[in-house]
């Protein structure tokens, strides 16, 4: 959360994060370009240039497996939120990372030559309409602008601008991203390859995306989020029992949103699901110093009205609520962001003791 | 665990102690991924051929009588003690680019080539030194160079570019090398075609197109794929040249 926008807002989790990751890469790249060598011991060895493109286009492969397998895991074991917190970070470090990959092979493949490398990448080959010897640089060169993409408007400030929902159907690129990247290197150097331990990596790191977000998937499927019963215009959400101190119970409405009903010592509130920074869930929140925290990022918001505290200034709407024969009732029509509405109290309660 | 009792995470906050272990293991885990993938795919790739540029050698001079097929071959007259007479080089430019233009006018003559010798196995091929250190007339009748006719050939293989395939480049061909093949050919630089079967001894050749011409450009959808094509074979001293017809290539299944 911030009232101004500055280049990174740094914390303590946000730079070990950091150096976890960097540590990795910095591990991947140190083995794969020195130490790797002296392993394979050839008596004529790869080109150093080809082998440090090797090394950054795996290096960002991996990453990208690794990103893009963060999101699923997080949704089925909300441990690993954390991982979650700085991904942004990291898939500008990819970014960095495929760029020198592109870099190597623009300045190796495609220089030397009378022509300029950057049209040389373009007209060499334009065998577009075979498998076998399909142009796969171009796959590369459309992960690559879509990395580069999402890396300038990685920053907080697009996604104001943008606006939430814009800003992460833009960010749905990286999907499109890493289905080009398998293109690029299944029509590329898996073509040639005679050992085959890349290309096993390379199956499960692909599979082990898809596969967890098809688990993922099937979780929500299965365990998601009810859509209330409507009521004469009302839409019933539960008991108020069923909601402890400090969490909330999501109900899906009629319109396709999703409201969070809170349960703040006793007192009934009903805010939007959506947090206002990257509509993450609000109800798999709770509250924490008497305001509500997305799992994702920690911003926070009063209850009562949903706002973030001052002098922060991010608002989500709320929602009317009543009591009805001991069942929580929420009316669909949403309030303007940051409208205050009364809580209700639930009759009789009191705090059962952890 | 209650939902109560799951620990929670805010990022600006002190992480929770019974989430501190998971996330240890959980880093750990991240870079174990690093180091066990930067590991094994940087220590499992494939060896290049035995090619490459032969600086130990160090730069080799020869005479010989140039002919252009039309890509520029010397059938070597006066070698040394690296190559010998009836050798026949390929020759090419710095770079990806041949050396037609330096070659020009010289069919038939006398001339002295001074470069750097790539070599793969039985082939190889000169890179001239720049200017006229590279390639020059020399004063002298030159002798008359035979030309045996093989007749007509059926062959299967691949179309590379002769110079990455010599080592120019490691690895230096393959489908994954096409784009570069291409623009070496598109420089010039003499097209090879490797056999998947000996063929008259050689399991290469250098390609060129019918009556004199340089490889079609049909031919270059195909560089790195197995193909057969048909052409009329000859030999040039140690060096076979098949002047390949574009119409008959045809890619090959597996």
């Amino acid at each position: 959360m911030s009232v101004k926008y500055i280049p990174v807002q740094w914390n303590r989790n946000k730079w070990f994060y950091d150096f976890v990751m960097l540590a990795g890469v910095v591990a991947f790249l140190v083995l794969f370009l020195f130490v790797s060598p002296g392993l394979l011991s050839h008596e004529f060895p790869i080109n150093p240039q080809v082998h440090n493109a090797r090394a950054f286009g795996a290096c960002a492969f991996v990453m990208l497996t690794v990103i893009l397998c963060i999101g699923p895991l997080a949704r089925i074991d909300p441990r690993f939120l954390p991982l979650l917190y700085n991904r942004r970070h990291f898939g500008v470090m990819t970014t960095f990372v495929a760029i020198t990959h592109a870099s190597y092979i623009l300045n190796w493949y495609f220089a030397f030559s009378k022509s300029d490398k950057f049209s040389a990448l373009l007209f060499a080959n334009t065998s577009y309409t075979q498998l076998a010897g399909f142009p796969f640089e171009a796959f590369g060169i459309f992960a690559l602008i879509c990395l580069l993409i999402l890396a300038a408007t990685s920053h907080d400030f697009w996604m104001k601008f943008l606006t939430p929902p814009v800003w992460k159907r833009l960010h749905a690129l990286i999907y499109f991203a890493y289905a080009a990247v398998v293109a690029h290197v299944s029509l590329g150097i898996m073509q040639d390859q005679q050992n085959h331990v890349f290309t096993v990596i390379f199956i499960g790191g692909a599979l082990a995306v898809a596969g967890l977000h098809a688990y993922a998937a099937w979780l929500d499927l299965r365990g998601g989020d009810e859509a209330g019963t409507v009521s004469e215009g009302w839409i019933e959400v539960c008991s108020p029992a069923d909601i402890k101190n400090g969490f909330a119970k999501i109900k899906l409405l009629p319109n396709g949103e999703r409201v969070a009903v809170f349960n703040q010592e006793g007192k009934l509130s009903a805010i939007s699901n959506a947090c206002a920074h990257q509509n993450g869930p609000l109800g798999e929140g709770k509250v924490v110093f008497c305001l509500v925290t997305c799992p994702w990022h920690g911003f926070q918001y009063d209850v009562t009205n949903g706002r973030s505290p001052a002098p922060f200034t991010e608002m989500v709407p709320t929602y009317n609520l009543r009591l009805v024969d001991g069942t929580i009732q929420v009316d669909p029509e949403a309030n303007p962001p940051g409208t205050y509405v009364e809580p209700v109290p639930i009759p009789g309660w009191k705090e059962v003791p952890a | 665990m209650s939902q109560e009792d799951k620990p929670f995470f805010v990022g600006y906050l002190d992480i929770p102690g019974p989430l501190r272990r998971f996330l240890l293991l959980a880093c750990l885990a991240v870079v174990g991924i690093f180091v066990a993938t930067g590991l094994l795919i940087g220590s499992t790739q494939d060896e290049p051929p035995a090619s490459g540029f032969r600086f130990d050698y160090g730069r080799q001079t020869v005479t010989g009588v140039i002919e252009l097929t039309p890509y520029p071959l010397l059938r070597v007259t006066q070698g040394n003690d690296l190559i010998k007479p009836g050798k026949t080089l390929m020759l090419s430019g710095q770079g990806k680019s041949g050396v037609d233009a330096q070659a020009m006018g010289l069919e038939g003559q006398l001339a002295e080539v001074s470069g750097i010798i790539l070599q793969r196995g039985t082939i190889d091929m000169m890179q001239l030194a720049g200017g006229r250190r590279g390639l020059k007339m020399v004063e002298g009748d030159a002798p008359e160079m035979e030309t045996e006719p093989l007749g007509r050939w059926k062959v299967a293989g691949e179309i590379c570019d002769g110079k990455c395939l010599n080592g120019a480049m490691r690895p230096g061909r393959g489908l994954a090398h096409k784009a570069c093949a291409a623009l070496c050919l598109v420089g010039d630089v003499p097209p090879v075609f490797v056999s998947t079967q000996p063929i008259e001894g050689s399991d290469f050749m250098l390609i060129t197109g019918p009556d004199g011409t340089t490889l079609p450009k049909a031919a270059y959808e195909h560089i790195g794929q197995f193909v057969s094509a048909e052409g009329d074979l000859e030999r040039r001293g140690d060096l076979l040249v098949l002047k390949i017809d574009a119409e008959t290539i045809e890619v090959i299944d597996g």
